[in-house]
């Protein structure tokens, strides 16, 4: 039943409100047929009394002075003769006893025969002067002493037929129960129509906001915002205002993505431009230490060995730049190669912040999500992390996946993310309003994970903080090779 | 109060009664002058149950007929039991009453006989003593500790022929029948033994056969199981005090001329009777011996 009710409650508003119409009026007319029925009861009981009454005055003063004779043909005759007066009574059987209880006569006499005596049980069916109801055999039973100068001369029991009554019970509950089924119906299904009527509106309102959901929020046009109702009217109006400032704010936090790219370009230009610049100066002092003693053997080989590493440097610097430029690999399925970029990206930060990164990638093969996005959300993570971490401190990158999904695990010794801008990566639900310049990096990887319909846990260790990203396969990413 | 004790006792019964008619004959000589006088103009006749009287029709058109041939009006006088009827003609209260052969031979002495109807030819009828039509019965010895309906107690066939049979029989101490009782009418005793009131009943046997033809399916619930021997028909009879009452000649002209008259031909076929005729008081000896059969054994 709870269940039942839970489900009623938990639908639509369009099925929830005629089923609860149709329930209160189920229980309305269940009242009022019960109050009909106990009326109908009492009615038919009180006529039948009257009635009953009636017959049995008639019968006692005609019967009275044969019962002091025991004349039985007398009883006989008035009994037999009131029965066709009394039709509509439906009399079963009435027998006349003497003062000594045995019949004198009855109306049916084959079943009780004059002068004999009437078993107990019989008798006890006759409890009152008022009709008793047996439910069972449809019989209603009453008895009559009937006095003379105070002493009782004699007793009418009478029986009668009253399935006539249950009938018209019957047939008034059928009614009762059919009239009022047709109009629980006909309510519910105008409480139906009437609902959906009312709530077209919202409905309305429900298709934009689903919209939405899928990035594809949209005005409610002016021509379906109905004219003759003023509140629908406010509520669409205020509606779009919500919508084009949800505009205006995906737009600023677009450009604020835009320049913060630039600004990190800018960074990582200045850094790579650093990095380079450092072997540089080595390389040309190698360079004039060998043009100056290129002739000694051991000179030659040490600057060799420095130019070498220099270029090795300089190279490292190269590919991390290639490897943040990857666009024409960003949609294909994801390789061990894009999460070794992430070690080649963060390793600057790394060597600036002079701390260890400890790598634990389990993952051969590919994974059927799209690179880009994925590389991009644990770049951020790393980036993140290695700022949580103090100086010389730990980082760790763990990747693993199966069949169906992908693992992401960034630990770093710090307080990794503010409780303030966790619920932006736990609850993707949430509407997170993002404050300009603060957690830009997280809102990215948020809009990732709602892309990608992936999620993400935060735990507090006793020695920092682990994020965990997960993504499910999906069927139609491109191949690195295909792409 | 039981109901057996209320009932009359044979013992005594008889005796009782005319101990009772006979007191009130006289007291009804004392006043008979002024009884007469006060009624000179309407000529007073009794029916019984004897008769079919439940018959509105019948009985206005017997009215307008003997009014019609007595030249004086007619009020026709009827009561519940025999007795009471007896007791109004030999009291002279009423000037002619259609009775029954056994209150006729009790009060031959105070009565004249003014006609007898012919049935089927005679001036005679049975009386039947009839069960339910399904019962198994072959003889009325089987009906021993029945329920039993008698019509009148002062009715010879619905009472005083089985009495007497009883009585020929020695059955006749009040053990044959287990219980009886009186409808006061003989069809009373049909419908008795028809709806199972009693299982048996003693009748007038020209009421049965005439209920036969108009009432087929309540006398078809009956049976005859005994027919008794023909016995003189009921008489229409007279006091004797009235004797010199001219109307009493021409009631008899009335009745013995009623198969000649329309109208008396049509009383005559709704009671389905041949006609009335004079007959000797002789006719009624065959119930007069059963009276004293019965007197005798009480």
């Amino acid at each position: 039943m709870t269940t039942w009710l839970h489900r009623v409650t938990s639908s639509r508003v369009a099925l929830r409100v005629p089923l609860l119409v149709a329930l209160l009026m189920i229980i309305i007319s269940a009242v009022i047929s019960d109050q009909v029925l106990r009326r109908l009861s009492e009615m038919q009981e009180r006529n039948l009394q009257g009635l009953v009454e009636s017959y049995l005055d008639g019968v006692s003063a005609s019967i009275l002075p044969s019962i002091m004779r025991g004349d039985v043909w007398e009883v006989f005759d008035v009994l037999d003769r009131s029965a066709s007066s009394y039709a509509s009574l439906d009399l079963k059987e009435t027998i006349v006893t003497g003062s000594d209880g045995s019949v004198i006569a009855s109306n049916h006499p084959a079943n009780r025969p004059s002068f004999s005596q009437l078993p107990q049980e019989f008798l006890d069916q006759f409890r009152s002067r008022m009709v008793e109801v047996n439910q069972k055999t449809m019989e209603g039973f009453v008895r009559r002493d009937l006095l003379y100068q105070g002493q009782k001369v004699g007793t009418i029991f009478t029986i009668l037929d009253v399935s006539h009554l249950m009938g018209e019970r019957r047939n008034v509950l059928v009614t009762l129960l059919i009239t009022n089924g047709v109009l629980a119906g006909l309510f519910a299904a105008g409480g139906f129509w009437l609902v959906s009527y009312m709530i077209r509106p919202i409905r309305t309102l429900e298709n934009h906001m689903r919209n939405s959901s899928g990035g594809m929020i949209s005005l409610i046009d002016n021509s379906e915002i109905p004219k003759g109702d003023p509140e629908v009217s406010r509520l669409f109006h205020r509606f779009n205002e919500l919508v084009k400032s949800e505009h205006e704010q995906r737009d600023f936090a677009r450009r604020l993505a835009e320049e913060e790219k630039l600004a990190s370009l800018g960074r990582l230009s200045s850094s790579m431009a650093h990095e380079i610049n450092n072997p540089l100066g080595g390389l040309f002092n190698a360079i004039d230490t060998l043009k100056t003693h290129g002739s000694k053997p051991g000179v030659r080989e040490t600057s060799l060995v420095l130019i070498e590493r220099g270029l090795i440097g300089i190279r490292d610097v190269v590919k991390a730049m290639l490897a943040t430029y990857k666009y024409e690999r960003s949609q294909t399925r994801l390789s061990r190669d894009d999460l070794n970029d992430i070690q080649i990206l963060a390793l600057p930060e790394l060597r600036r912040k002079q701390q260890e990164l400890v790598w634990e990638v389990d993952f051969d093969g590919t994974f059927s999500v799209p690179a880009g996005p994925i590389r991009q959300a644990a770049l951020n993570l790393m980036l993140n992390a290695i700022a949580a971490t103090p100086e010389k401190g730990c980082v760790s990158f763990g990747a693993t996946s199966n069949s169906e999904s992908l693992k992401i695990e960034v630990t770093d010794e710090g307080a990794g993310i503010s409780d303030a801008l966790s619920p932006m990566l736990t609850n993707l639900d949430l509407r997170n309003q993002m404050n300009p310049g603060q957690g830009l990096g997280l809102w990215v990887i948020r809009q990732i994970l709602i892309e990608l319909g992936g999620s993400a846990t935060i735990e507090r260790l006793s020695t920092g903080t682990r994020i965990c990203l997960v993504f499910h396969q999906q069927g139609t990413v491109a191949h690195a090779n295909a792409a | 109060m039981p109901a057996e004790k209320l009932r009359y006792k044979r013992t005594g019964l008889i005796a009782r009664r005319s101990i009772v008619l006979g007191s009130l004959t006289a007291i009804a000589a004392l006043a008979f002058p002024a009884v007469l006088r006060a009624q000179a103009d309407t000529f007073r006749f009794g029916l019984t149950p004897v008769f079919l009287s439940n018959d509105l029709e019948l009985l206005r058109n017997l009215q307008l007929y003997l009014s019609a041939r007595l030249n004086a009006p007619v009020e026709l006088v009827t009561r519940r039991t025999y007795q009471e009827i007896t007791a109004l003609l030999v009291s002279g209260q009423i000037h002619s009453a259609w009775i029954c052969g056994y209150p006729f031979v009790q009060f031959r002495s105070a009565l004249d006989l003014v006609a007898t109807p012919i049935w089927r030819g005679k001036p005679l009828y049975q009386s039947y003593i009839i069960a339910e039509h399904d019962r198994k019965v072959d003889d009325w010895k089987q009906l021993r500790g029945d329920i039993h309906a008698y019509s009148d107690p002062d009715s010879n066939s619905g009472y005083l022929v089985t009495q007497a049979l009883l009585t020929e029989n020695g059955l006749g101490k009040g053990n044959f029948f287990s219980r009886y009782f009186f409808t006061y009418g003989h069809r009373n005793v049909i419908r008795a033994v028809a709806r199972g009131l009693a299982q048996s009943g003693s009748v007038d046997g020209y009421v049965w056969e005439v209920m036969r033809q108009l009432e087929p399916e309540l006398v078809n619930q009956t049976k005859i199981v005994r027919r008794s021997e023909w016995l003189g028909f009921p008489p229409i009879a007279s006091p004797k005090l009235l004797a010199s009452d001219a109307r009493i000649a021409k009631l008899r002209a009335a009745l013995v001329d009623m198969k000649t008259d329309e109208q008396g031909r049509m009383i005559l076929s709704m009671l389905k009777l041949d006609g009335f005729a004079v007959e000797d008081e002789a006719l009624f000896d065959k119930i007069a011996a059963k009276m004293a059969i019965v007197r005798a054994a009480t």
